[in-house]
């Protein structure tokens, strides 16, 4: 028999700092008389409660809890379990020492098989997938389904393109009466071939403004939610496992700590349909995720 | 699965090995210390202080008495695996690239560089004989004049020693006799690592020409082949599964001028038999310079040109997985 501790990375919940002036009052009252640390052992759980002051004064309570565990092994295994340490760990307590053992931030083994592509089929459901077939974007060179910009034939048929609507007439100069919603696919880009200079507004599309944006950053916006109060350890996935059933959701934004990667603890929801929206603040707000009780609510418009 | 993470090392891990019931995990470094770890739970066991060097290669013995490590300050050290103290030093006249003890215990091999001048040898020592310690005396000794040897382990019954080289040639030198019993060039590049599985009856290696290749450890007969798009610096075999696990990634001088995400750090899984890759796990953000299975199978660990050693115990889902033919 052998004991065997576990370390386990302790929730910011339960480690308590006492900042600001309270703190430092304190830390100067106790800089001398610090509590020793406790260590309680209740079923196979054991906690150790540490008090340490940093160079800033402020008091910090720690508290690590780890799971004991009893494993049978055989016996050549377990007398080793019992060595005294040396070298550099000589003086290390039993037990992982923090400084040179982790435990790390969970990964995961990525499965690369063709069991993915099945697993694609059966979320047909996904308004995405369906989205998929249908071309929302086309190319106005060779229609493909890319943006004009990224057409492998952008060099080559291109300029052969815009010289046969030279030929036709439909230079740069009479663009903009065709400038409606039809869709010419050799409308050349402002200032091109004749090197003439066209202003903005007389330019292709001057009369349509932003239709293309703005309508869909409306519908966004209404169908925005923001959830605070996460824990530090969500991640854009559990989201997404979380407001999933309400509706499909076009986009989802996680505020992370830039250098540290993990959750600021608030994030925005954006759902395809307001319908949606309006149920996920119904039913998650209030709901206990990871130790903390969500606050779900319609998102303010942002200002820019 | 959440790995352990051991933070023993300052400078790139040149090699991992577990003992033979892998409760214990030894690393070492290009620093100079051998670390030994409890795999249960990544607690420090102690170290083996004494190498001046940057140390090459470790192994221990089957009853986990003695430790050997090679280093580049032109020793190879014996230890006594419980205590960290030193019990023999054999010096050299370049430095120890690869060590081993056969599986008796008794007899052990090291390599050593072809540099300064010097030809690289291969050593064979009998520790039954103190006077061969005692005088550095090798009762055997093995030039190879042509290419020096990158990596080297036991075979079977402690009859030969299946060496890679710099050329990526593979051969069985003889403990008896020295002579090379067979000889194959199935690879083009240096030859980083070989491996053997758990009953020694196949040997895996991992080579800079960006494959790693399972080979018959007695006739040297190639049988599988993994391919990659990137330089194969370790490969293991999985005690209990069908599978090889391989590590790598671009060579270390030319981790700073690429990211993360296209440095293609991560341990890659592949079937042994449909020489398929199947997963991939992340984690280091340097090239992994050796990987190594448990023993039971049931957890690997791998260590890496960042300095650290991670040990992954494999979550259910690796278990029920089952490729697709």
């Amino acid at each position: 028999m052998l004991i065997i501790l576990y370390s386990s990375k302790p929730s910011w919940a339960d480690q308590v700092e006492e900042e600001g002036d309270e703190g430092k009052q304190l830390a100067n009252l106790l800089a001398s008389t610090l509590p020793p640390s406790k260590e309680t052992v209740k079923g196979n759980i054991k906690t150790i409660t540490e008090y340490k002051i940093d160079e800033d004064g402020k008091k910090f309570k720690i508290i690590r809890t780890f799971k004991i565990e009893t494993r049978k092994a055989s016996k050549a295994v377990a007398r080793r379990k019992n060595w005294k340490k040396f070298g550099n760990s000589e003086y290390d307590p039993p037990g992982p020492n923090v400084a040179d053992t982790t435990v790390s931030d969970d990964v995961f083994m990525v499965f690369i098989s063709s069991k993915e592509d099945l697993n694609a089929q059966d979320q047909e459901e996904d308004p995405m997938n369906k989205l998929k077939g249908q071309k929302i974007v086309s190319c106005r060179i060779c229609k493909g389904d890319h943006w004009t910009t990224r057409c492998p034939y952008k060099d080559t048929l291109g300029p052969m393109q815009k010289e046969l609507a030279e030929q036709l007439g439909l230079s740069t100069g009479d663009t903009t009466k065709s400038a409606g919603d039809e869709p010419e696919p050799a409308t050349p880009a402002a200032g091109s071939k004749t090197g003439k200079y066209v202003p903005p507004s007389l330019r292709d599309g001057s009369t349509r403004r932003g239709e293309s944006m703005q309508p869909n950053r409306r519908a966004d916006d209404n169908a925005t939610i923001r959830v605070t109060n996460l824990s530090e350890d969500t991640r854009e996935t559990d989201l997404q496992e979380l407001f999933r059933p309400f509706g499909s959701i076009s986009r989802i934004y996680l505020a992370k700590d830039k250098n540290t990667g993990q959750s600021k603890g608030f994030a925005f929801i954006s759902f395809h349909r307001r319908e949606d929206a309006a149920r996920a603040i119904a039913g998650v707000s209030g709901f206990g995720y990871d130790h903390l009780i969500l606050n779900v609510e319609w998102a303010k418009p942002s200002n820019n | 699965m959440k790995p352990i993470l051991l933070q023993g090392h300052e400078r790139s891990i040149t090699q991992i090995k577990y003992n033979r019931e892998g409760d214990l995990l030894f690393t070492v470094a290009k620093d100079t210390v051998a670390n030994v770890w409890y795999s249960v739970n990544g607690e420090r066991l102690g170290t083996y202080n004494g190498h001046t060097g940057a140390v090459w290669c470790v192994d221990c013995d089957w009853d986990t008495k003695n430790v050997l490590t090679g280093s580049a300050d032109n020793s190879c050290r014996l230890w006594d695996c419980e205590t960290g103290k030193q019990l023999a030093m054999l010096n050299t006249s370049s430095a120890v690239r690869t060590c081993g003890f056969d599986f008796s215990g008794n007899i052990i091999m090291f390599s050593t560089d072809k540099q300064m001048g010097y030809q690289c040898y291969l050593n064979y020592f009998d520790l039954r004989d103190p006077q061969q310690i005692e005088d550095n005396q090798p009762y055997l000794t093995v030039p190879c004049a042509e290419s020096k040897i990158t990596s080297a382990v036991w075979g079977p019954l402690g009859e030969f020693v299946i060496a890679g080289h710099e050329n990526g040639e593979i051969n069985q030198f003889s403990a008896k006799s020295g002579e090379i019993l067979k000889k194959v060039k199935e690879h083009s590049k240096q030859i980083n690592d070989i491996q053997t599985s758990v009953d020694l009856t196949m040997v895996i290696t991992a080579s800079k020409d960006c494959s790693s290749k399972l080979f018959d450890s007695t006739t040297l007969d190639h049988i599988k082949t993994f391919k990659t798009e990137r330089p194969v610096n370790s490969a293991a075999i999985s005690p209990i599964m069908d599978h090889v696990v391989m590590g790598g990634g671009q060579e270390a001088m030319e981790v700073t001028t690429t990211s993360t995400r296209i440095g293609k750090f991560e341990a890659r899984f592949f079937h042994a038999a449909y020489e398929e890759e199947f997963g991939r796990v992340k984690g280091h953000f340097g090239p992994i310079n050796c990987v190594a299975f448990h023993p039971d199978g049931k957890s690997y660990s791998s260590g890496g040109e960042d300095g650290y050693t991670r040990i992954h115990y494999f979550d259910p889902q690796y278990f029920d997985f089952e490729l697709e033919a």
